[in-house]
């Protein structure tokens, strides 16, 4: 076990390697850095001379890299355009989306199992059928839409929820808005699930379970289940990596100053380091949690052993 | 009677119409005796088994007509909370792939220790403590230690002594035992079949050994039933049978057996393909596969003809089977 | 979903039915390498086309979004057919006006005609979904296919390749790329969802050509000296190409939501280039007063994405064997 967490962790360099330094020419590619410091006006051709030597802007692309990762590495991640130093900024927004993801996941725990689950169990039923219409629907509206739509409906119409949310973001005001951000991939766990359950429920190891006399509840929750959800827990897992980094449209949407809002603001002011300090994070959960998932996978089904 | 089966029929709901796949089985089962059930597959030898268990899938499956006693009381009356408090308790079943019978997620101490915790109410450790000892008795070495691990280590023979182990392990009265031996080894399958009718003369149990393997059945059963086409074609002791078969079906299968003393003489197989349980021909079902086949056999389904006292035959002319 | 019909011989028998490919079948491959060319490559996926043509023809589900694509295709192209007016030809005076004579879906926000163009946006989706599946499909399944087929160093790097692509998240992606593109046709949008949608189908082509490569009539076809090229092109081609055709049916519908998105974030299309994500955007500001401004343009995107999902979905069914 220890062996392949090193292996997988070694693994990781090259990923994470590549991911920075792909953002990283797409950031340089996209403008330039400089032209962002002077607020909206252009800078004077001397100024800007002067901030691209102060920022190492001069140096080929590859050094500049180098110097950056070098200081991600010690914890410097540069200056925002305000000139906020961005490691500030992510001390305010990521626990602002990290609060929204948490929201998100739970709602794909806990509703897309719980409707895949009685899906599953019911397959050709009223219920499987009108699940499975409404998941094809979620699935097919973007996210940005359902968004909006929630908003309009829950926050103009009926005025149940606040149409945006306040700065601070707390918890209660995020549950619409982590609802919509799990949409699409709740339509996806139930589905999953669904799947998963129907195929497992004709396994003979659920026939040896009835034919033990457990009952009913028991034969789902001990025998059927556990093994229906291994490949659902890896859809999660997975998951969060892109919640954080698709969070960008909610927080859009909801006016959350998360991560999603500080990426907008960065790319918006053409702030290299604050695009790429961010990505470099979400980059990193990315990792980390895939990374999770298989050892997880491990815990759930003993017969995959690591080598 | 221990477990006696009427008249019973079954029949699933396909795309392609309704299969019928047990039409009026009736066979019953005394304390202590082997019934061997032999037929091809899709004879309805498996589903009648799930009947009496109690896990046949409905739907697609449904029950049409019959009973199932069991120590004098109709089973298929039962609700299901009665009824599951019989599996498992009183009647257990062994089934053919122990592999993908044991569940892959759960150790088999789990799995054995269940039946204790959930009919007996046992804490988690007595029921561990227990779970050795039937590891124990069905003679897996070093079964403190093994207790712990998953299905997928051990090997198919030990496999199958802890489904076995599963079954006995409330000391049932009747053990139903679905090609219990199929998916083994050719040295293992002896073994474990051994295993099984040691521990049901201990226990004096009823079994129901359902199998197409008729050289286990010779060394184990005391009566055998035969099913085609979801009937019973014909039922016997034993010896009766293997000296001279009642039912030209069941001749075919007895000749179908490679055996030494006919070393050189060609294997007789039976023509045809088993019938389609959608479309079962009229009459009696296995006219189409009959080398003696005549009109009345397309036209009048055959009862089953008492050939003697404990011998049944479901053909028109099983006097000129015996004779043959 | 069309329920799987049941077939009671599988639930009987009970025994994993997946097993699909173990060393016994390419070991069986290679010890008859004299024996006919298997009729596998020439009949195979005639026959799970056709098979699957003759089950898509009975879907509802198919023939109601094929129907829904095949107007969106036609109203793309000659999209006056159905809407006379000008998209670009707006007038501030009617802004945010409900629904007139001749105007069904009122105005947006500009003055503008909100069902012409709602017509007009049909052409925007179609065409980056479309042309950026298709480069997606080739680019995707010729790097995918030809790691899978040769295997080793570039199979390794290819794999690193597409781990880094699946690192780094979409919306964003496209948020950096084209926040600096002013052009207003649809090609920067295709250049990027190809640039980022690629990995996708070379890991689900890798897969599938990795997978075809092990049929035994691949390894006989090898085992008489089938070249390379022939391998690929007649071989294990047309049996990669199902998983891939799915896969890129599926991705068109998310396509063209990834596309309004990015319009909806102002980095995709840019006015006066006419997009349902561009209106959706528009109307957001105005969404108390002009409700309908954001709910048509909304309505008509969701329809299109749900069309190409459920068409790959009932595409898939009807090419996966193991759902039959």
């Amino acid at each position: 076990m220890g062996r392949y967490v090193i292996r997988r962790l070694l693994q990781m360099i090259p990923v994470f390697i590549g991911a920075t330094l792909l953002i990283f020419l797409m950031v340089n590619v996209m403008g330039d850095p400089v032209a962002g410091l002077c607020g909206d006006r252009e800078c004077d051709p001397a100024t800007a001379a002067q901030l691209r030597r102060e920022f190492g802007l001069d140096q080929p692309v590859w050094r500049q890299y180098l110097t950056y990762m070098g200081n991600v590495f010690t914890g410097d991640f540069g200056t925002a355009f305000n000139g906020q130093p961005v490691t500030e900024l992510m001390g305010t927004a990521f626990p602002v989306t990290v609060r929204l993801t948490v929201v998100a996941i739970v709602a794909e725990i806990v509703i897309g199992i719980t409707l895949g689950v009685i899906t599953g169990l019911r397959r050709g039923r009223p219920v499987d059928t009108a699940v499975l219409v409404l998941t094809l629907v979620v699935i097919s509206v973007p996210t940005f839409v359902t968004g909006l739509l929630l908003q309009l409906l829950l926050g103009v119409k009926w005025e149940w929820i606040r149409p945006s949310v306040s700065s601070y973001a707390p918890l209660d005001e995020l549950i619409v808005p982590g609802l919509v951000l799990a949409s699409v991939s709740l339509a996806y766990v139930t589905r999953l699930t669904r799947t998963s359950i129907a195929e497992n429920r004709r396994a003979d190891y659920v026939r040896t379970a009835i034919a033990k006399g457990l009952p009913r509840r028991r034969v789902v929750t001990r025998h059927l289940l556990r093994n229906s959800l291994i490949p659902v827990v890896t859809f999660i897992g997975t998951d969060v990596g892109a919640l954080m980094g698709g969070a960008i449209v909610t927080e859009r949407i909801f006016n959350i100053h998360g991560v999603g809002y500080q990426l907008y603001q960065g790319i918006l002011r053409q702030n290299t380091q604050t695009v790429v300090g961010f990505v470099t994070v979400l980059v990193l959960v990315f990792l980390v949690a895939n990374l999770l998932v298989d050892l997880l996978y491990a815990v759930l089904d003993p017969r995959i052993r690591y080598a | 009677m221990l477990l006696e089966v009427r008249d019973l029929h079954v029949e699933f709901h396909t795309r392609d119409g309704v299969a019928r796949a047990v039409n009026g089985v009736s066979y019953g089962v005394d304390a202590g005796e082997t019934l061997a059930v032999l037929g091809e597959s899709g004879s309805g030898k498996s589903v009648t088994a799930q009947t009496v268990m109690g896990i046949l899938d409905t739907p697609p499956g449904r029950i049409t007509g019959g009973e199932v006693l069991f120590e004098g009381r109709d089973l298929l009356k039962l609700k299901e909370e009665q009824r599951r408090k019989v599996r498992g308790a009183e009647m257990a079943m062994i089934f053919q792939d122990a592999l993908s019978s044991l569940n892959p997620v759960l150790t088999v101490g789990d799995q054995l220790g269940e039946m204790f915790t959930v009919h007996r109410g046992m804490s988690r450790k007595d029921a561990r403590a227990r779970a050795v000892e039937l590891m124990d008795r069905v003679r897996i070495p070093g079964a403190r230690e093994r207790v712990k691990q998953y299905p997928h280590q051990f090997s198919g023979g030990m496999r199958q002594r802890i489904m076995i182990a599963m079954a006995m392990a409330l000391e049932p009265k009747l053990i139903i035992a679905d090609e219990p031996t199929t998916a083994l080894d050719v040295t293992v399958q002896a073994q474990v079949m051994e295993l099984l009718a040691e521990l049901q003369r201990e226990l004096r149990m009823g079994l129901i050994l359902i199998t197409h393997d008729l050289g286990v059945v010779a060394d184990v059963a005391d009566r055998i039933a035969v099913m085609y086409a979801g009937r019973i074609v014909e039922t016997a002791p034993v010896h009766d049978i293997y000296q001279a078969p009642a039912h030209p079906y069941t001749r075919g299968l007895l000749e179908s057996i490679p055996r030494l003393d006919h070393k050189g003489r060609e294997l007789y197989a039976i023509k045809g393909l088993p019938p389609n349980l959608t479309r079962i021909p009229s009459g009696c079902p296995f006219h189409p596969r009959c080398p003696m086949a005549r009109d009345v056999c397309r036209t009048d389904v055959p009862p089953l003809y008492e050939v003697s006292p404990r011998r049944g035959s479901a053909c028109h002319f099983f006097r000129e089977c015996l004779d043959a | 979903m069309p329920e799987q019909p049941y077939e009671p011989e599988r639930a009987v028998a009970g025994t994993g039915m997946g097993g699909q490919m173990d060393l016994g079948a390419s070991e069986a491959a290679t010890l008859t390498p004299a024996g006919p060319e298997p009729a596998g490559p020439q009949e195979r996926p005639r026959s799970l086309w056709s098979d699957a043509w003759h089950d898509l023809r009975r879907n509802p589900v198919f023939l109601i979004s094929a129907l829904v694509i095949l107007f969106l295709i036609v109203i793309s192209l000659w999209p006056s057919l159905i809407a006379p007016g000008n998209p670009l030809q707006c007038e501030l005076s009617k802004a945010q006006d409900g629904s007139r004579p001749g105007h069904p879906f009122g105005y947006d926000g500009q003055g503008c005609d909100v069902y012409t163009r709602t017509v007009y946006g049909a052409r925007t989706s179609v065409a980056v979904g479309v042309l950026s599946t298709l480069g997606v499909a080739v680019l995707g399944s010729v790097l995918g296919g030809l790691a899978g087929f040769f295997g080793g160093f570039w199979d390794s790097v290819l794999s690193r390749i597409t781990d880094v692509f699946f690192a780094i998240p979409v919306v964003l992606g496209g948020l950096v790329l084209l926040s600096v593109i002013t052009s207003n046709t649809v090609w920067p949008v295709i250049g990027f969802i190809v640039l980022l949608g690629w990995p996708q189908i070379s890991r689900i082509a890798r897969g599938s050509v990795i997978t075809a490569k092990q049929h035994d009539y691949v390894q006989a076809a090898r085992a008489l000296g089938a070249s390379n090229s022939r391998l690929l092109l007649r071989h294990i081609t047309p049996n990669a190409v199902a998983p891939v055709i799915v896969v890129a049916t599926i991705a068109l519908g998310t396509y063209i939501s990834l596309e309004a998105t990015l319009s909806f974030l102002g980095v995709g299309l840019k006015p006066p280039s006419v997009s349902w994500g561009i209106d959706i955007s528009a109307a957001a500001p105005y969404i108390r007063n002009a409700p309908h401004a954001l709910l048509w343009p909304s309505g008509a995107l969701a329809v299109t994405v749900l069309a190409f999902i459920m068409l790959g979905d009932a595409v898939r069914d009807a090419l996966d064997p193991k759902l039959r």
